[in-house]
């Protein structure tokens, strides 16, 4: 249906715009660009920051073009001496509270605050500090808070709430003491956070930032004794280039795998190994659920905000996610046993790190039962409880990944493209599409297909759970057994599924979720900032990878094969049992 | 979560308020002025808050926000007295500060004080000493309001005898509202 047009003017220009819109809107599609803080398209609309605001004729005071929505006939001006002196004064009070140490800031040069402090041309501080400090928020194993960098504008509380539905954090106190805090300021870590991070990304500022290890990671780097090696998510190929500045969504694996060698890794390897590992042990545990009568729906167990939010929030329904380990983690539990034993390297000497687009895989690899390459060699060569290691040493993000390269001066864009390392980094086009919402679903059914019936699936591409819509179903028909499936992404569309299940309701027999929306790809330690036409390109990205892999089956992988001939002899064997798969708690809502 | 005897007692009158206002618009705010004038020491502590969270499905970080957002709620708990000293621009110019310094002689309130706290209790829980901003009785000022009883034109003196009567337990007919 055609959206009704209405006439306005804008800076003295007739426009004809699309009815239902806001100022900011209507004069964004019309080209002419309003400065903006707090406004946040898809997120937030919260008009605390006073940026905004134009001249409405007729209107008594400047309107908060964000929240104003354009009527007919409405005459707009966007720039004058009296909004730009407006704007200034609104930004310079929000500066007087902020920290002017933008040389040592985490978001220094990719910070909204300081974007804007340019484009108005502020020139100093106009007004004193009338704010207490505060002090940080370190408790979370994944993110960092710092509130004295907060500016207030309450994207962080409407993503946590809206699109994630956990409400881990609000705005608490009043006035000057106003701040964005957890229930009785316990921190992060001691509430009911998933730390999916999305509040990171959509942070105009420092005042949420992932918890920043990419200096442990240099010393072990530079540490001769150690053997470090590197696994990359499927995320980080179509990410990691944006952050280097190149174009969005840019397909980048062989330049990234040339420079994670330059950065000194010993071994770059690829979590799409473990990702197709993951699909024969998922895909095995599913088969093995509906034959004998277990727990249906099985829901997937990749995304580990998801499995942080169904312990807090939906802990009668733990039976329901797969056992299996999130491929990062299958990876550190494999590295350490299959290939340390294969390679003959101590595991005490070898160091695991994972770069993901994720924060909450940060607080997953210090889950205190991720120590099974431990406890393996532990009962093999006798090692002391003292020398104990998780399997996964250190989780960094997309974001964080791009500062180690700038730092170690790497002309990223122009790197020879470079293979991942054997037998680890060898992977098929269906650990690339775990990168994006109903990419887990359908590598699955390209495995499960081929197991249950023999034959070849003809059409590899499952369109019907591809897209970005909330909540997708497909029904599949496997050997004449019709099976239903479902795809959802962002937790309150989990949420949705989950609440189903309880009640009884689920027609389902299989369920992917995914925390962030889009999947990987939109996660929580992506590049900055992170839109849906960016997640978009993103996705575009993963599927012409997907493409491009001559092998695009996760039971086809020969590295697969050969861990099983190897190794793990068969999936859901004893050693998968050791090594692949773990529990769940519960933990409840505190 | 804590379930000993003296909590229970709480859960049922904490039951009876939200079966009375569950549901309606604007009832959070209800439902937590209720629970805390039910509790002994007329506070939101934290069993009470989580109970009520997981009984409304509301989100624990919106009820904190409530609680601290306005200066009514309290989240320590609370003296069997109740001195609130208006510290609004007319009690200001007319001595309240000096009002608060008075309240020094109970140990450790000054420097609460002081730090940011809006409020102090004494250890024995016999006094809690609170500032507002305004009590909106500015041609009265300096204004104290006494376990709910307004005092106008409150000079040191007054407030001393105040303080000392709460101590040992006198009645003072003599200080009015005038």
């Amino acid at each position: 249906m055609e959206k009704k047009k209405i006439k306005v003017t804008i800076d003295g220009h007739p426009y004809e715009v699309g009815s239902g819109k806001t100022i900011l809107e209507a004069c964004n599609e019309t080209g002419v660009m309003i400065p903006n803080l707090c406004y946040l398209k898809d997120v937030s609309q919260n008009a605390s920051c006073g940026i905004c605001v134009v001249e409405v004729k007729g209107a008594k005071t400047l309107v908060r073009s964000c929240v104003t929505g354009m009527r007919e006939g409405m005459e707009i001006v966007t720039h004058s001496p009296q909004i730009d002196q407006a704007r200034k004064t609104n930004l310079e009070l929000i500066l007087a509270n902020h920290p002017k140490d933008c040389l040592v800031c985490e978001r220094n040069g990719n910070c909204e605050l300081q974007d804007l402090s340019a484009q108005l041309g502020i020139k100093e501080d106009a007004f004193p500090r009338t704010k207490p400090h505060m002090l940080p928020d370190d408790t979370s194993l994944a993110l960092f808070r710092n509130p004295d960098k907060c500016i207030l504008c309450g994207r962080c509380v409407a993503v946590c709430a809206e699109m994630q539905t956990v409400y881990a954090i609000d705005f608490t106190g009043r006035g000057l003491r106003s701040r964005i805090g957890t229930f009785q300021d316990k921190g992060l870590g001691n509430v009911a956070c998933t730390s999916c991070g999305q509040c990171a990304l959509v942070c105009p500022t420092a005042a949420i930032v992932e918890r920043d290890e990419t200096n442990e990671v240099f010393c072990d780097l530079y540490d001769n004794d150690k053997i470090v090696v590197v696994q990359t998510a499927p995320a980080i190929r179509v990410g990691v280039g944006e952050a280097m500045g190149m174009d969005e969504g840019a397909l980048v694996t062989g330049q990234m795998v040339a420079a994670l060698r330059k950065l000194g890794f010993d071994k770059v390897f690829d979590t799409q190994f473990t990702a197709d590992l993951t699909i024969m042990e998922e895909g095995y545990e599913l088969i093995n659920r509906i034959k004998t009568g277990g727990t249906l729906p099985m829901v997937t167990s990749c995304s580990p905000g998801w499995i942080k939010f169904i312990e807090h929030f939906f802990p009668k329904s733990l039976d329901h996610l797969s056992t299996c380990k999130s491929p990062q983690q299958m990876f550190g539990a494999v590295a350490k046993t299959y290939y340390a034993e294969k390679m003959n390297i101590d595991p005490r000497k070898l160091v695991v790190v994972s770069i993901m687009p994720c924060t909450a895989k940060k607080f997953e690899c210090k889950r205190p039962e991720m120590q099974s390459a431990f406890h393996y060699w532990k009962e093999k060569i006798g090692l002391a409880e003292h020398e104990s290691f998780f399997d996964v040493d250190y989780v960094l993000t997309t974001r964080e990944l791009a500062k180690m390269f700038k730092r170690k001066g790497i002309d990223f864009e122009h790197l020879k493209e470079e293979e991942f390392d054997k037998p680890l980094g060898i992977s098929t086009g269906a650990g690339v599409i775990f990168g994006a919402t109903g990419g887990v679903m359908e590598a699955a059914v390209r495995t499960a297909y081929e197991v249950l019936t023999g034959k070849p699936l003809e059409k590899i591409d499952l369109t019907a759970v591809r897209g970005f819509e909330g909540i997708r179903e497909a029904e599949l028909d496997i050997a004449g057994t019709k099976v239903k499936v479902a795809v959802a992404h962002t937790l309150k569309n989990a949420r949705t599924l989950l609440e189903q299940i309880e009640e009884g309701k689920s027609p389902y027999a299989f369920i992917e979720v995914m925390t962030c929306p889009g999947g990987c790809l939109g996660g929580g330690g992506q590049p900055i900032p992170t839109t849906w036409a960016i997640r978009q390109k993103r996705a575009d990205s993963i599927y012409k990878e997907d493409k491009l892999h001559a092998i695009r089956k996760s039971h086809e992988n020969p590295a697969i094969k050969a861990i099983y001939e190897e190794f793990l002899v068969e999936p859901l064997g004893h050693k998968s049992h050791e090594l692949l798969h773990t529990g769940y708690v519960e933990r409840g809502i505190f | 979560m804590n379930t000993s005897d003296d909590n229970l007692a709480d859960r049922v009158a904490i039951d009876e308020i939200i079966s009375r206002h569950n549901g309606k618009p604007g009832s959070l705010l209800t439902m937590m002025e209720e629970m805390q004038e039910t509790n002994e020491y007329k506070f939101l502590d934290s069993d009470a808050m989580s109970y009520l969270s997981a009984q409304t499905k509301t989100p624990l970080s919106q009820i904190y926000s409530v609680a601290t957002f306005y200066s009514f709620f309290n989240l320590k708990p609370q003296g069997k007295h109740t001195i609130i000293v208006c510290r609004g621009t007319a009690c200001h110019t007319k001595g309240s500060k000096v009002l608060l310094d008075d309240m020094s002689s109970l140990p450790g309130c000054k420097e609460a004080l002081d730090a940011g706290e809006n409020s102090f209790t004494t250890e024995d829980r016999l006094l809690t000493v609170k500032t507002v901003a305004c009590f909106g009785q500015c041609a009265l000022a300096p204004v104290v309001a006494v376990d709910g009883v307004i005092y106008s034109n409150v000079t040191s003196e007054q407030i001393k005898k105040i303080l000392k009567n709460l101590q040992e337990g006198n009645k003072d007919e003599n200080i009015r509202l005038r």
